[in-house]
């Protein structure tokens, strides 16, 4: 799905991204839209020192304005969503969204509840889905450096095709609802 | 277990002159079935008999039935129970409101913890609280639609409106 | 403590960091003092109550679960109780001590999850981070029995969906083993260390009279002397054959509450070795019919943070009719804000900690107002910071 032909803007992101692809330390900040903080606690397993995510070279903290990904968990809460579109608005580009959690995926098991959005991914776009609820840290840690790798080498990330596994799902790229069915 | 019954019993007796009826759905359990003019003097008793403590206020939409034909059409309801525990017995205060009266008085003023609980039963069900102390939502939205009680039964969610934005 | 505090941000709960948004505790101050609190909740409200009526009461299962990662099973354990009063159904005897050893654990997580938050509010981050790789332990040993470290899924409508092998049984022994020494250190340090007492002894100080009056329950109240605990007061599971000791302490306090805390999970540590020792034999369901009987449940357990009461509703259908929660943060907001007043801005992290709120409901940004005019938001961050600095 690696468009060939690409349209003027999406070069200009291209080249940002080469050029920053040479940062080979990602700022990353967290944000929960209204989880039950079970992914919330695996990604904090994930800072601790058996998994120790800091050692790819992403780092958490706390302000949208130095940060490069956004690492979002929830299903979008009615309350939420202004707050997570601002932090979004407030990261410089390039920037990248990392949803973590089958709430981000699709509202998870809150699919249908009347306060909830949805799947991050409605409201932003997303550029790497961890399924799981919670997805295990080594999964985070997966997505993560799946990022990683799809930006040093700078580009955005591809989709995968599992195969073998069972799993017919697709970590999916882009940003709009269609990309995602079929 | 003796003591859960006679736990029950203390309460029978003193909601006795207010009840409308009573009801054992559980060995542990009391309900009683109060007017809502009562409610307040009912609280107050339980209160002053250091009944237990209010573990919770749960309310119940009660939606109006089908229409019958040749009958009067019957309206909707909520009904309120007021869920005082002591040790495993558990003595609940039931009254019921009709949709066009369904107001209630607070008794934060002699249970402070039933502020938290009478905000949430009139943003969820729509019940008018006289004297709560608070304005505004507790748990909905800033922007939440006025007269959109989200646990009446009548309230089906937006049907994908708000996920098309 | 050094400049270290302001390099680790724990990612839990919604950030807001320097963005305008509508408080979610609201402090007004004169002075240091503060003089009046309040509170707006719903940034987790997802609506669960409404979307219980629209699933299936085995789906229903997989939802109430997932109403807090934290206190996962204990949810799913109170929905599945009420469920089964309805349907007139008890799980077998092995089953609900399973039930138990999950509950026990899942106290014994939230407990030390809990120290090394509250550790890291009052600026103690080496306390922090000890006890939370000591909880790694624990949340092991929940993998090793269910297969998740969260959201372990035990409960069946009926009985419980794994067993626990003398082979589990001894790899939790071992673990045990592990978290009691690494408590009695802990215990130790809230005990003695001098730096550290400082900061929560009288913190929100209530007696028991207001304990009661407030309407106070779980470790908060109980640190104020008041002697109620579920497990005791109305038994469930296998509660009453193997019955645990109400922890209580007197100085009603923060401190106290750290300390009611730490012996929960000594008592929670000690049942769970009677349970593997005296594990009753059997099946690990019973039926259970699709369509649930008409008729209300009221199932009351307790939660680490206190009682949790789920009221069940059914028509007759394979849906429920309602089911209402009522979690033990909602009864323990009230204490805070009574408490608040008279108290200093900079014990406000310490006091809305100390109650233990579920961080699904703890809400990251807070409105401080200073007379009618001048009101200013504030990032837990940075009222973090404030009680740290304060009292350095």
């Amino acid at each position: 799905m690696v468009a060939q032909t690409l349209d003027s803007s999406w070069q200009g992101v291209l080249a940002k991204v080469k050029n920053w692809a040479r940062i080979n330390s990602p700022w990353a900040i967290h944000f929960n839209s209204g989880s039950c903080n079970g992914c919330d606690i695996q990604i904090l397993a994930t800072l601790t020192p058996r998994y120790d995510v800091e050692r790819f070279g992403i780092k958490l903290q706390g302000s949208p304005r130095h940060a490069d990904v956004l690492i979002c968990t929830g299903p979008v809460t009615m309350q939420a969503r202004d707050a997570l579109l601002r932090t979004y608005e407030q990261m410089p580009d390039p920037k990248f969204v990392i949803a973590v959690g089958s709430c981000g995926l699709s509202g998870g098991v809150f699919h249908g509840c009347y306060n909830i959005v949805g799947g991050i991914n409605e409201l932003l776009p997303v550029d790497v889905f961890v399924p799981g609820c919670p997805p295990r840290p080594e999964g985070i840690i997966y997505g993560v450096a799946v990022l990683l790798g799809a930006l040093k080498s700078g580009k955005r990330p591809e989709p995968i095709q599992w195969s073998g596994t069972g799993l017919d799902g697709v970590l999916h790229t882009g940003s709009k609802l269609e990309d995602h069915h079929g | 277990m003796a003591s859960t019954i006679g736990a029950l019993g203390a309460v029978e007796a003193v909601l006795e002159p207010l009840a409308v009826s009573f009801n054992r759905p559980q060995p542990e359990r009391l309900d009683a079935v109060i007017r809502p003019d009562d409610l307040l003097t009912a609280v107050r008793t339980m209160v002053n008999e250091s009944w237990g403590f209010l573990s919770a206020i749960v309310g119940l939409d009660h939606p109006a039935p089908a229409p019958v034909e040749g009958e009067a059409e019957v309206e909707g309801s909520i009904e309120v129970l007021y869920t005082f525990c002591k040790g495993a017995a558990i003595a609940i205060l039931r009254t019921t409101l009709p949709y066009s009266q369904a107001v209630l008085p607070t008794i934060s003023g002699l249970l402070p913890a039933a502020m938290l609980y009478e905000w949430e039963l009139r943003e969820m069900f729509g019940v008018e609280v006289i004297g709560l102390p608070v304005t505004g939502h507790l748990i909905l939205a800033d922007d939440w639609p006025d007269g959109l009680y989200p646990l009446r039964k009548s309230f089906v969610g937006f049907n994908g409106e708000e996920k098309s934005q | 403590m050094s400049a270290d505090t302001n390099k680790f941000v724990i990612p839990i709960g919604p950030q807001h960091p320097a963005l305008k948004e509508p408080a979610n505790f609201e402090f007004w101050v004169d002075g240091e003092t503060v003089t009046g609190a309040s509170v707006r909740l719903g940034y987790v409200h997802r609506g669960i109550e409404k979307g219980a009526e629209a699933r299936t009461w085995v789906q229903n299962l997989y939802l109430m679960e997932r109403i807090c990662g934290i206190c996962s099973h204990v949810h799913a354990t109170a929905y599945t109780l009420g469920v089964e009063k309805l349907a007139g159904v008890e799980a077998p005897p092995r089953a609900q001590a399973i039930r138990q050893i999950m509950g026990e654990l899942e106290r014994i997580h939230s407990h030390m999850l809990w120290l090394g938050v509250a550790a890291h509010e009052g600026g103690f981050d080496s306390l922090f981070m000890y006890s939370w790789r000591d909880r790694e332990t624990v949340m092991d040993l929940l993998e090793k029995i269910s297969g998740n470290k969260v959201h372990y899924s035990a409960n069946l409508l009926g009985g419980v969906k794994f067993d626990i092998t003398p082979e589990l049984a001894a790899e939790i022994h071992k673990g045990l083993e592990f978290l009691d020494e690494r408590n009695r250190f802990y215990l130790k340090v809230v005990n003695q260390d001098e730096t550290f007492i400082g900061r929560p002894r009288g913190i929100g100080t209530m007696t028991a009279e207001r304990a009661n009056f407030l309407g106070a329950i779980g470790p908060t109240a109980r640190a104020s002397g008041v002697a109620h605990d579920i497990r005791v007061d109305a038994p469930y599971l296998k509660y009453s054959e193997f019955p645990i000791k109400v922890e209580t302490h007197t100085s009603g306090d923060l401190h106290g509450r750290f300390i009611v805390r730490i012996n929960e999970t000594f008592e929670s540590i000690r049942v769970i070795r009677e349970i593997l020792d005296h594990l009753p034999p059997g099946e690990l369901t019973a039926r259970m019919p699709r369509r649930i009987p008409a008729g209300e449940a009221i199932s009351r357990v307790e939660a680490p943070r206190g009682e949790l009461l789920y009221f069940v509703a059914s028509n007759g259908s394979d849906k429920p009719e309602r089911v209402k929660v009522r979690t033990p943060s909602l009864c323990n907001w009230s204490t805070v804000l009574s408490l608040a007043i008279g108290l200093k801005l900079a014990d406000m992290p310490m006091l809305l900690t100390g109650i233990d709120p579920c961080f699904s409901c703890n809400d990251r940004s807070v409105s401080v107002k200073r007379g009618t005019q001048d009101s200013s938001m504030w990032s837990w961050e940075k009222l973090r910071h404030y009680g740290i600095e304060y009292y350095r």
